[in-house]
């Protein structure tokens, strides 16, 4: 193994190592990614889709709304708070648990388990500039050629 | 005063579930899609049926980590929603159920209560959890004193224990996994090993529906996945769909080196399995919390005592995420090896897992106290949003 990585150390120059503080951001980055709904961005986003929306209940004989509806842009506006904003209310208004945060998942009991990020099988060995996990010779390669510290966050 | 139906809208954060309780619920995607090859439109709800080419679909969900945050979206889906284009409905004439998630924050809850009294002008409303609407169904049908009801969905998997019909809610336990992270988690890894899926939630959500399942024995499955040849019993190819000769996409045996085909393929091996294991070891992705079996002890153990046989021996699973093969067998084998030997287990995976809370709003609505449970438009202009938040336990 010893072969291929030290060539890269040479040509690295210097190894860089990440620090703990890098390392934690590179998972809290991870962890945050899962949570996205999309990752790319809208492809039509510089064009105005056409408002026009079904009217509410305007198929049956009898007209069934007395007033106006209201837009879909009016309760963008009037309930407009952000899900942080909340969260933060919530402490007002259940200011004892239970809640949302305290009904979040404690810790597991169990070990955690690690697993190579490459191939995907458990994994034995870390690598040293990064932190991430591995299982052969072969994966690091790739990790050390395609991933490692080209990327940071 | 008695209806003959009542309309229910099991409002989750991927797909609602909706119609009147004397016919069957549609489940409507509850989000605005727009598609790279369809300038002209966005597709609201089920219009997504109409969009020929779902390649690179972009998602615009009124949720964001499982609460209603962006109204003007829902409004829009919920304006289709109830248009004769989907499910049409007249509220001045029949009640409304509908669900909101547990723990709901205080402003969406006054939302709720005001857009369907002031704007959709509803006459009887009923706002409540899904957790709750399933295990009314469940007590219905079974009669028991206690049921554990687990509740796995897109945002987030919810474990809730309910003690003679009423949530304990020191017991409830929320484990930040549901399908999102698992559809996001597949992606990743696919991007990484093979082919750059990141644009393409939609398609890889189906190839996750259609190719994966929880393991029973992760260690041996694990090895089974490393072997070569015949040996690998776990290793197939996802056909991915091309949109002109393919909608949509499914899992074959691997291709011979011979074989060709027109379409692209993803080639799944321990992805089959180690994406619904999430569930089960939520820190194999570095979210620090406990899987569902164990959470399911953990919330159980916080009950009083003496419930904590009618709990163990009456839980149920729905969602999404129930409809891996393996699930209900995996949460069976871990609980039955973390609950002492003279209790029994039973877990009980709901009959149709997406719409069995929608099914306990049909239920509900046949209690003779139904009408006890709501809020009327009369009440509502008399008393105001307080009322709301002293009737519905949310
Ligand atoms: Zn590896
Ligand atoms: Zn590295």
């Amino acid at each position: 193994m010893s072969a291929r990585e030290s060539g890269r150390v040479k040509d690295g120059g210097k190894t860089r190592v990440l620090d703990d503080a890098a390392r934690k951001r590179r998972a809290r980055k991870a962890v945050e990614a899962l949570e996205q709904d999309n990752f790319h961005e809208d492809p039509h986003a510089d064009l105005v889709m056409s408002k026009k929306i079904p009217k509410f209940a305007d198929s049956n004989e009898k007209p069934t709304r007395k007033k106006k509806a209201r837009s879909a842009d009016y309760y963008k506006m009037r309930f407009r708070k952000s899900f942080a904003q909340l969260v933060e209310e919530d402490a007002n208004f259940r200011p004892e648990p239970p809640n949302y945060l305290s009904a979040q998942a404690p810790p597991s009991k169990f070990p955690e388990r690690h697993f190579c990020a490459i191939c995907g099988f458990l994994s034995k060995y870390t690598c040293i500039p990064c932190g991430a996990r591995y299982c052969s010779v072969r994966c690091l390669g790739t990790h050390l050629d395609t991933r490692c510290l080209k990327w940071t966050a | 005063m008695s209806d003959s139906s009542c309309y229910i809208l099991d409002n989750g954060a991927y797909t609602a579930k909706v119609g009147f309780s004397t016919l069957e619920p549609k489940i409507v995607p509850n989000c605005i899609m727009k598609a790279k090859s369809e300038r002209r439109r966005p597709f609201i709800g089920s219009q997504i049926d109409e969009c020929r080419d779902a390649s690179g679909l972009f998602y615009i969900l009124p949720f964001q980590k499982g609460f209603l945050i962006n109204w003007d979206t829902q409004k829009t889906v919920w304006d289709y929603m109830f248009s004769k284009e989907c499910c049409p409905v007249n509220f001045n004439e029949v009640p409304l159920i509908i669900t909101e998630p547990l723990f709901n924050f205080s402003s969406i809850q006054e939302a709720m209560t005001e857009i369907f009294f002031e704007e959709y002008e509803c006459q009887t409303l009923l706002r409540t959890n899904a957790t709750d609407l399933a295990e009314y169904k469940h007590r219905k049908g079974n009669n028991n004193e206690c049921t554990l009801v687990v509740d796995s969905g897109y945002s987030f998997t919810y474990i809730v224990p309910y003690i003679k019909g009423k949530k304990h809610k020191e017991g409830i336990i929320r484990i930040d996994i549901g399908g999102k992270v698992l559809t996001n988690h597949l992606k990743e890894i696919i991007s990484y090993r093979q082919l750059n899926v990141l644009d393409e939630t939609y398609v890889i959500n189906q190839a996750k529906e259609d190719s994966c399942f929880v393991s029973q024995d992760f260690m041996k499955d694990m090895e089974i996945a490393k072997g070569r040849g015949e040996k690998n019993t776990i290793v197939r190819d996802y056909v991915l769909p091309d949109y002109t000769s393919l909608r949509r996409g499914y899992l074959r045996a691997p291709l011979q080196p011979q074989e060709e085909l027109e379409q692209q393929t993803l080639r799944l091996n321990n992805e089959r399995f180690t994406i619904p294991e999430l569930l089960f070891h939520p820190s194999d992705v570095g979210i620090p919390q406990m899987g569902i079996p164990e959470a399911i002890m953990h919330s159980i153990n916080s009950c009083p005592e003496d419930h904590m046989e009618s709990l163990l021996a009456n839980i149920v699973l729905y969602g999404g995420n129930t409809l891996f093969p393996g699930f209900r067998d995996r949460v069976y084998s871990d609980v039955r090896s973390f609950a002492l030997d003279h209790f029994d287990v039973n877990v009980t995976l709901a009959d149709s897992p997406l719409t069995y809370a929608w099914e306990g709003g049909k239920e509900i609505f046949r209690d003779s106290d139904f009408y006890s449970y709501c809020i009327t438009r009369e009440e509502y202009e008399e008393e105001g949003k307080a009322l709301a938040f002293e009737r519905f336990d949310i």
